[in-house]
This record gives C-alpha cells, structure tokens and sequence, in this order.
C-alpha cells in the first residue's frame, strides 16, 4: 500500500506578503487574525478588515527580548530564568508607492494634498483647499453618489479623498483609520479630509456620481461626509504621531504550508526614508528603484487566552498530506 | 522526477489552451496544443516555429533533506517569422506575443504533481515548483527570431519514485 504522508523539508518561499489593518487608537483595540478560521485565504483577497500592501522585501524580524538567569549558589549558577524585557521590531521594503505603503513607511501623520482653492496662499502641506462637495444618499464603498454639477467637476483619473468636516474634535481623529492626533483645536473644516485614508482612484464619471477603481478603506461613506480633490500626499520628519497598525506577514511555501506572522500592534519607529536598487545588477545604469523603507516596533497586547503579554505570534498550517 | 516533467508541462500544456486555444501544432497528424517536449517526439530537423519547445538540460538534487528535492533545468524555445499576411514584418510583434503568452502560462509557480502512467493521472502527495524564468536575448537567423527562457522546477521525490 502506498504511503499517504511524506517529510516536508523546510519550506521554499518566493517573497513574503504583506497586509495591514488600522488599530483602533481610542479604544486600544487591535484587529485579530485567527489562523485557525481565516489560514486559507485568498492571497489576493485578504478578509475583512485587512488591506493587502502587496509582495514585500527584506523581511527582518528581530526578537530584541531580553532573557537573564537568575544565580544561586556559590560558585553561582542559573536557577530559573526571567524575561528582563519584551521587544521586538520589523523591518521591510515596499515595493509599491500608495497611501498606504507611503503612511506605513513614516514615523508621523501622512497627509493628502488637497487640490487648492484658487488663489490660495502656499503652504508646505497643501494650501487651503478648494471647497468640499456634498456627497449624497446612495453612495457605497465603490460609487460615490453626487449632484451632477458637482461629479462634473471630476475627471476619470482625478483621486479624491472622502470624509466628514473637522468641526474641533481633539484626541485621535480618522475613522477607521486614525490618520492624527490633536492636542487642541483647530480651524482647518478640511483637516479630516487631510488626514483621511478614504482615498480611492476615479474611475468613471457620470451625472450620477463618481466610480472608483477601488473600495474605500472605510466603506461606503456616511451621512455629511464629503469629498475632494487630491493632488498627492505628504509626510513630514518630525512630529509627535506614531502610526499603529496591526501586521500580518505570510510565507507561502512550495508545497502549499503558510508560515503567518501576526503583530497586533506596530508603530512605525523611523521617519520617511528611502532605498535605491538599481534595475539591473549587470550594468552601470543609473535607472533605480526607490523603494520605501519601513521599520517598525512591536507593541505588546495581553492574550485573552492566559494573560500573557506578547508581541508576536507565529502560525504554521502545514502542508497537506506532511508528516507533522 | 519524470512525474515533475510531466506536471509541469501538462500544467503549461493546460494553461495555454485557458489563454490562447488559437496556438497550435500539426504533429503526427494531429492537431496539439502549441507546446511540446522535445525529447518525446521524434526528432527535429528544424525546430517548429510559434510554439514553445521544453527542452529538459540539468539536473541537481539534494539528499540531505528530508525528502530528496530535484532541481531540473528547463530551456523554453519558441521562435516565429511573423505571420504570412503580414510578410513577416510582425516578426517582433508575434514573438512579443509569445514572451506575453509564457509569462502568463508560468503563474502561478506551482502545480500539483500528477503520476500520467495511471489513467487518469493520479495526483500524488507534493507539489512541483518553480522560479521566474531567465528570458535570453532574441537570436536572428535572417527572418526568423527566436528566444530562449530558462526555468528551473523543483520537485521532492516522494516513496516509489
């Protein structure tokens, strides 16, 4: 009879996936991922609320935990052993430039260029922008219903930010996603929009409203949200907000296992930087790809399970049919 | 490893019929998908062109591993000299096509290992895997242009191979 199992040897991964999902900062609340429910998920289509970031490389952990022995006896010898300190950091390589990947890749608040106003006087962050349109009843996460002297204002290829009037609100603001925090109030009613990570491509325009090439991270907008014009995006060096987002990084071995690392909390440790990888490896060309560069710490969380604070977890779904 | 040579040219095989059922050889009075294995036909004075050749060159294993891995060098070898309507002036456009077309038949990266001595084929425990390929430079000979893609597939060898 022949054997139904075989030794799976290590695996053999091509690159490393990278998906995201906002923390909620208010609540301190990170987003789960349950290997035991969600591990054979579509790369392409990861659930809900995790946004794919695409291949990634130079995928660094570093487990910076502290372990010390405790000495007894003369002459001293361990006897147990303590964790001293949790850390624990990651390091990595975008290899695409978006909103998300540009945000994760700061150590401070990202921002959208707003389209200007006319005559605005200029700022380094996008000068005062041009007045918001109402978006309507009806909308979803993929079409924004709007009056159609207003969609007539947007072009298919425009971006556009969606989201609701700042009207003062200090502490975290964004929804889902908390794009800053505010000390004290401010006079910007655009200040959301901003910040905001409901960015999507238009796609097409009609009388009706705007479809996007792409779902908005937040879903189909609220009541009194509103949209604008976006030119592009910015960060800053400096600044006193830290990103935090939960992590997700999968390996996907030849055979089909899937080795899952899961952060529920990283915080963007090092400010906008930058790599160049020349295209090719065999010339002296100048052409080069720049590529974001990401590091970030691993927050702790208390596992519901027994009380234990952790910074990581580490699953592994063998392949089927390997010996385990 | 015949079984991993197998796998990978009947997925190949598969994927082009999905992508471009137009592709096609006349071969021992039947009509075939565009895509054959050089050493299981009889051999060419010339190779065919605007189909893809697999052409099987080196061989690496491993076997201090848990299971033995074989590493196999694949040659993908199409060539065209355009099409006649056009008298042969969409050379570089059909041979374009074909670079498209490879890319496309050569994801996703891995396919299940078939055993085809069975009919039908039983699928076995492992998967066969491979890298991008290394396309070469386009090779002229007068009016025909011709290009080389190495691929190299990985398989582990299971009990009874």
């Amino acid at each position: 009879m022949a054997a139904n199992w075989y030794s799976n040897p290590a695996p053999v991964a091509r690159r490393v996936r990278a998906y995201f999902a906002p923390v909620n900062r208010t609540a301190q609340a990170p987003a789960i991922f349950d290997p035991s429910e969600q591990s054979s998920f579509n790369l392409d289509s990861p659930p809900a609320p995790w946004l794919s970031l695409g291949w990634i490389e130079k995928f660094v952990r570093h487990a910076a935990s502290k372990s010390v022995p405790i000495m007894t006896g003369i002459p001293a010898a361990p006897l147990e052993q303590v964790r001293e300190s949790l850390a624990a950091q990651v390091s990595l390589q975008f290899l695409s430039w978006t909103k998300l990947t540009m945000a994760l890749a700061t150590g401070s608040q990202h921002m959208n260029l707003l389209a200007p106003a006319i005559g605005a006087a200029a700022a380094a962050d996008g000068a005062r922008a041009a007045s918001a349109v109402t978006v309507q009843t009806g909308s979803t996460a993929t079409f924004v219903a709007l009056a159609s002297t207003d969609a007539s204002k947007f072009a298919p290829g425009s971006i556009v930010a969606i989201d609701i009037d700042y009207t003062g609100q200090t502490g975290y603001v964004g929804s889902p996603v908390s794009g800053a925090y505010l000390r004290q109030p401010l006079s910007d009613v655009d200040y959301i929009r901003r910040i905001t990570y409901n960015v999507a491509l238009v796609s097409q325009s009609s009388s009706a409203g705007l479809t996007l090439a792409e779902p908005l991270p937040g879903g189909a907008p609220v009541s009194g949200t509103r949209l604008q014009g976006v030119i592009g995006f910015v960060d800053r060096e400096g600044g006193s907000f830290y990103q935090e987002w939960s992590g997700l990084f999968i390996l996907q071995g030849g055979q089909g296992e899937r080795v899952f690392f899961y952060y529920p909390r990283l915080q963007t440790m090092i400010g906008a930087q930058e790599s160049s990888v020349p295209l090719s490896a065999n010339s002296k060309s100048s052409v080069a790809r720049i590529l974001l560069q990401a590091q970030f710490m691993a927050m702790p969380v208390t596992d519901p399970l027994d009380g234990e604070r952790v910074v990581c977890y580490r699953s592994f779904v063998p392949a089927s049919n390997a010996l385990v | 490893m015949q079984n991993a040579k197998d796998s990978f040219y009947v997925a190949l095989r598969t994927r082009l019929i999905a992508i471009n059922p137009q592709r096609t050889i006349l071969l021992r009075g039947a009509v075939r998908p565009g895509i054959v294995v050089e050493d299981a036909e009889a051999p060419f004075s010339q190779l065919p062109d605007d189909v893809f050749i697999l052409r099987w060159l080196g061989l690496g294993v491993d076997v201090d591993l848990d299971s033995t891995m074989a590493a196999e060098e694949c040659d993908v070898i199409y060539q065209t000299c355009g099409t006649q309507s056009f008298g042969g002036l969409d050379r570089g456009r059909a041979l374009s096509q074909m670079d498209e077309e490879l890319m496309s038949i050569i994801q996703p990266f891995y396919t299940p290992k078939l055993n085809f001595i069975s009919q039908p084929p039983a699928t076995m425990l492992t998967q066969v895997f491979w890298d991008e390929p290394g396309f070469g430079p386009i090779a002229i000979q007068r009016d025909r242009l011709a290009r080389t893609a190495k691929v190299l597939v990985y398989s582990y060898q299971e009990q009874g191979e």
